[in-house]
């Protein structure tokens, strides 16, 4: 199982998000503190937008197939970036046979040209079974442009198909309903397909200027008896979020400033601090979108009824 | 405070009532007194728990901690009362901050001797384990109770309605498979004899999606708990509606009303289709009171669900203290 991380708000260095804090991004990747199973890594992956760098509509893209622990590389940029969005993704992959570890699989996924980025914390179980249905849904040039193996990748394409302009920047709204309404194809698809077995949806979404979440499950609680993945899968996927003015250290702890309007949010698999009282659960089934605005950030919660 | 005073004191907890005077002279050997000044932090928020407190003397107040520096009041516990036992049952850190609010003496049982007191198999700790599921439905109902006060307007009119014919209508159905059962993490540490003992001492049923299974303020004819699916128990009113919980596999609902005779202090509605073991109040009544191996993991059962469920309800506090 994966781990996510976004960040939107003023310039952090992104060290602070994936190293520096005691729960942070990387060392939920050897030591997650949500999860009933260990993960099986198979990458990290990140998308950077700065406003002080060239062209900043498009974002720094970083991945590697290396576990994010042991890579110095990534240590050595996060240290340099200090963006003002961030999407950043661990995969962790069941082992299997068919298990393909591959620079292609690595979220987030951004198709070259298109200004939204997608990560994805969860899995479609029986994919192989509903992958050729859901070609209808997604748009032709967009399923050509597929280049690895995971769900993930397809949910991404899926969203995208759904987008009035795939290669726009969308408004925060049009995001949040071609999102909800990818959801309800893939429901669509599962049942006409036979599959109701619990799959999370855990997704981030993001433009460098807004950010889209999901909490969600579909046929949450229904488990084959001999399902490899049951233990990890019986909790509802985690998915947390901290929102204020800055993400700074005080009293020696990492946290979340007061801040009114917000003008900062983050949004995790765990807290990104083992004390969790300046963070806030997500619900499960529901959606947050954020944005930032000349006034602030504009933020909402609501329910995912798909 | 001499041990004897110590014991005193203990023989009128009423939470250790039935305990015999040996019983009381043991614990009151491992109770460790202190005396708080008014204002002295007892514990953080999150802090890891390394034992409860009995409360002698003076006042305690317990406070939830939420983002933006927001602080909220939840709670105060006077003499006879304990605090921080959730998290020694469960092993998080502590779900509020505790601080004294007047001079108090206090006395602090140890993780170790609270987990051996509720390790025994006699009937005093039967009964102790049935006290510490109604403490934790009061308080349950507590928290409930700020919840909706933060909503406002009257309770939606939902007891006539669904709740009522569902038990009757419920689509009764086989046991599941029990391999899927062994597995859930509920039922782990369990005996395996008395785990299927308790199994198959109420009936299941199938549920579909938007079934309304307990109405809030109306009697509750059953305890229920999902093997499969998921049950949202929401606060509704008029203007709004608030979800504390969501009952998922493994997770039981419905047994407030059993427990202390008062109707339901939610709604339940199923938000996927549920598979549920069901136990009407006939079988739910003879597990909660008898004292044999069935029970205890019944009653584990239970214990475990209240301690997650008042963990769970102080999710949507933090949230309206934040207003985000």
């Amino acid at each position: 199982m994966c781990r996510i991380l976004a960040y939107l708000g003023e310039p952090l260095p992104a060290q602070n998000l994936l190293f520096d804090t005691d729960n942070s991004l990387v060392r939920q990747s050897y030591s997650p503190r949500m999860m009933n199973t260990f993960l099986n890594l198979a990458g990290f992956g990140m998308k950077a937008w700065d406003p002080a760098s060239l062209r900043p509509e498009d974002p720094f893209s970083y991945r590697a197939t290396t576990l994010p622990s042991f890579d110095r590389n990534l240590g050595f940029l996060s240290s340099k970036l200090a963006p003002t969005c961030l999407v950043a993704h661990v995969r962790g992959v069941t082992y299997s046979d068919e298990a393909v570890v591959a620079d292609t699989n690595l979220h987030p996924f951004q198709f070259a040209g298109a200004r939204v980025a997608l990560t994805h914390n969860g899995h479609l179980r029986q994919f192989p079974r509903m992958r050729y249905t859901l070609v209808e849904h997604v748009r032709p040039e967009l399923a050509q442009r597929i280049e690895g193996t995971t769900d993930s990748e397809w949910i991404y394409a899926l969203v995208m198909s759904q987008l009035d302009d795939p290669y726009g920047v969308p408004e925060t709204r049009e995001l949040a309903d071609a999102t909800a309404q990818a959801l309800r194809i893939l429901r669509s698809v599962r049942a006409a397909n036979g599959i109701d077995t619990s799959s999370p949806v855990n997704l981030c979404l993001s433009t460098g200027r807004a950010l889209v979440a999901t909490r969600f499950s579909f046929d949450y609680g229904w488990y084959p008896p001999e399902d490899e993945m049951l233990e990890t899968d019986l909790p509802f996927v985690s998915l947390w979020y901290a929102i204020g003015g800055e993400y700074a250290q005080h009293n020696g702890g990492w946290q979340m400033t007061a801040g009114d309007p917000p003008r900062s949010v983050i949004i995790a698999s765990e807290p990104l601090t083992i004390d969790h009282s300046s963070w806030l659960e997500v619900p499960e089934y529901s959606m947050l979108t954020a944005e930032l605005t000349p006034s602030g950030l504009e933020f909402e919660t609501r329910d995912l009824d798909v | 405070m001499s041990d004897g005073a110590t014991a005193g004191f203990l023989s009128t907890v009423p939470l250790l009532e039935g305990r015999n005077e040996s019983d009381i002279a043991d614990l009151a050997r491992v109770l460790r007194r202190r005396t708080v000044p008014a204002g002295e932090t007892l514990w953080h928020q999150g802090q890891e728990a390394r034992e409860l407190l009995l409360i002698v003397e003076g006042a305690v107040a317990a406070s939830l901690h939420a983002p933006g520096g927001q602080v909220v009041e939840i709670g105060r516990a006077g003499p006879g009362e304990m605090v921080g036992e959730i998290a020694l049952l469960d092993g998080g850190g502590h779900t509020m901050s505790v601080q004294a609010t007047e001079q108090a003496t206090v006395l602090a049982l140890g993780k170790a001797d609270f987990a051996a007191l509720l390790a025994r198999q006699d009937p005093a700790t039967f009964s102790l384990k049935r006290r510490l599921a109604a403490l934790f439905t009061a308080r349950h109902r507590e928290q409930l109770r700020h919840l909706a006060g933060s909503l406002g307007g009257d309770e939606a009119d939902l007891a006539g309605e669904d709740a009522a014919r569902t038990f009757a209508e419920l689509d009764y159905c086989g046991p599941p498979d029990s391999r899927y059962l062994r597995r859930m993490a509920t039922f782990h540490d369990f005996d395996p004899a008395a785990l299927w003992g308790f199994l198959t001492s109420g009936r299941y049923a199938r549920c579909p999606p938007g079934r309304t299974l307990l109405a809030e303020g109306a009697p509750s004819t059953a305890c229920y708990l999902t093997i499969n699916g998921a049950v949202e128990k929401v606060l509704i009113r008029r203007d709004g509606r608030i979800r504390v919980g969501l009952a998922g596999p493994g997770k039981a609902f419905g047994y407030e009303p059993l427990i202390d005779g008062l109707p339901s202090p939610v709604t339940a509605i199923t938000r996927e289709r549920s598979l549920l073991l069901v136990l009407p109040r006939g079988p739910f009544e003879q597990l909660f009171h008898r004292e044999d191996a069935i029970s205890r993991v019944f009653l584990d059962v239970i214990q475990r669900d209240l301690v997650a469920t008042l963990r769970q309800s102080l999710r949507p506090h933090a949230r309206l203290a934040a207003s985000v």
